[in-house]
């Protein structure tokens, strides 16, 4: 599976719900895959992409989706037992696993060693969840996770190919478009 | 009022109603009001720069938030607020127990105490430091009325000689 493919399933279901991209490619790819004012596009905050989406889930009553990366939650894996502890119905995690850290050399990470995420949000009382190997399944998984209540988290399999064009994002101006679809509502 | 009374006060004016924290028994009494206070939703991390993305999670879909850590817990907090607050322009309050003072009994606490206040600099943060009760209120809430205006991290830094602190 394609993170760039499974991207563009994800923003054709997700509707007008906020999205919040992990750094690096996953947000060059969420931009890519079409840009709208509830993409929330992290640059240079590793590891706060699901503490993020953990702050804006106990904030606002729609359904959230985080898209995290494996090296990236590693570095914060006590997100996932806050998750755990406040159980938010309305977050779904989406944890892109190359199984690498893919910008600094493509050095294996600890999902290529033996750690596996999904146990991981188990055993922090995180019940709805799934590993998924390709887009079909994801897609079918993804969908059950907007209609029922989570907390979700999703660990999607998918393979190292490339990157896209670095996106054109201003931080300011991302938290400014984001914010302001909150408050005009 | 005393200085967590105070505290809860100002939060409560500056509609800061999501309190992202790591325990510190020095400043539980502020901590503990907004438990017990319905108005709060007070969440638990694990570690203080989670406590930051957590905040800056809220405020990005319109609800302030605001952070309690020590200063030890400043130093794992960092680079979100570097990384993240700053670039972003995320007015989070950080209300820090300074160690490292007068009556401090861990030798491991100082160093990090004792540059918390120089970094903030460095990051160019505004903070205040409250030894005493005195005008509390009016800094405090002068504090946040400046973090949201100037939409970037203010510290409020709360030393023993405000709280009484840990005993050794």
């Amino acid at each position: 599976m394609l993170r760039f493919e499974a991207t563009q399933m994800i923003l054709r279901h997700a509707g007008d719900r906020p999205i919040v991209a992990n750094l690096g490619p996953t947000t060059d790819e969420l931009w890519h895959a079409g840009h709208r004012d509830r993409n929330f596009y992290t640059y240079g905050n590793m590891g706060l992409c699901s503490s993020l989406a953990l702050g804006m889930a106990l904030s606002t009553p729609e359904k959230v989706v985080s898209l995290d990366g494996d090296g990236s939650l590693l570095m914060n894996l006590g997100a996932i037992a806050s998750i755990g502890r406040e159980q938010p119905k309305n977050l779904v995690v989406i944890v892109w696993d190359n199984q690498q850290w893919g910008q600094t050399g493509h050095q294996p990470s600890h999902t290529a060693c033996g750690t596996d995420l999904e146990q991981v949000a188990r055993s922090c009382s995180i019940s709805h969840t799934a590993t998924v190997r390709d887009l079909e399944t994801l897609e079918q998984v993804f969908c059950q996770a907007l209609e029922e209540d989570g907390p979700w988290f999703i660990v999607a399999k998918i393979e190292e190919a490339g990157y896209m064009p670095v996106s054109p994002i201003e931080p300011e101006m991302t938290l400014y478009r984001f914010r302001n679809s909150f408050l005009k509502k | 009022m005393n200085w967590a009374e105070t505290i809860v006060e100002s939060l409560k004016k500056w509609n800061t109603s999501l309190i992202a924290y790591v325990p510190d028994i020095s400043i539980h009494q502020v901590t503990s009001l907004i438990d017990n206070d319905p108005y709060f939703h007070l969440v638990s991390a694990t570690r203080e720069e989670e406590a930051i993305g957590i905040a800056a999670g809220a405020y990005a879909v319109g609800r302030n938030a605001a952070v309690f850590m020590q200063s030890s817990g400043f130093g794992n907090s960092i680079n979100a607020i570097a990384s993240m607050c700053i670039p972003y322009r995320m007015p989070i309050p950080m209300f820090i127990n300074l160690r490292g003072g007068p009556g401090e009994f861990n030798i491991a606490q100082v160093p990090m105490g004792r540059s918390t206040r120089p970094i903030l600099d460095l990051l160019g943060l505004v903070h205040f430091t409250l030894d005493d009760d005195y005008k509390m209120d009016k800094i405090v809430d002068g504090a946040m009325k400046l973090c949201y205006a100037n939409r970037q991290p203010v510290a409020i830094c709360l030393t023993q000689l405000l709280h009484g602190g840990k005993l050794a």
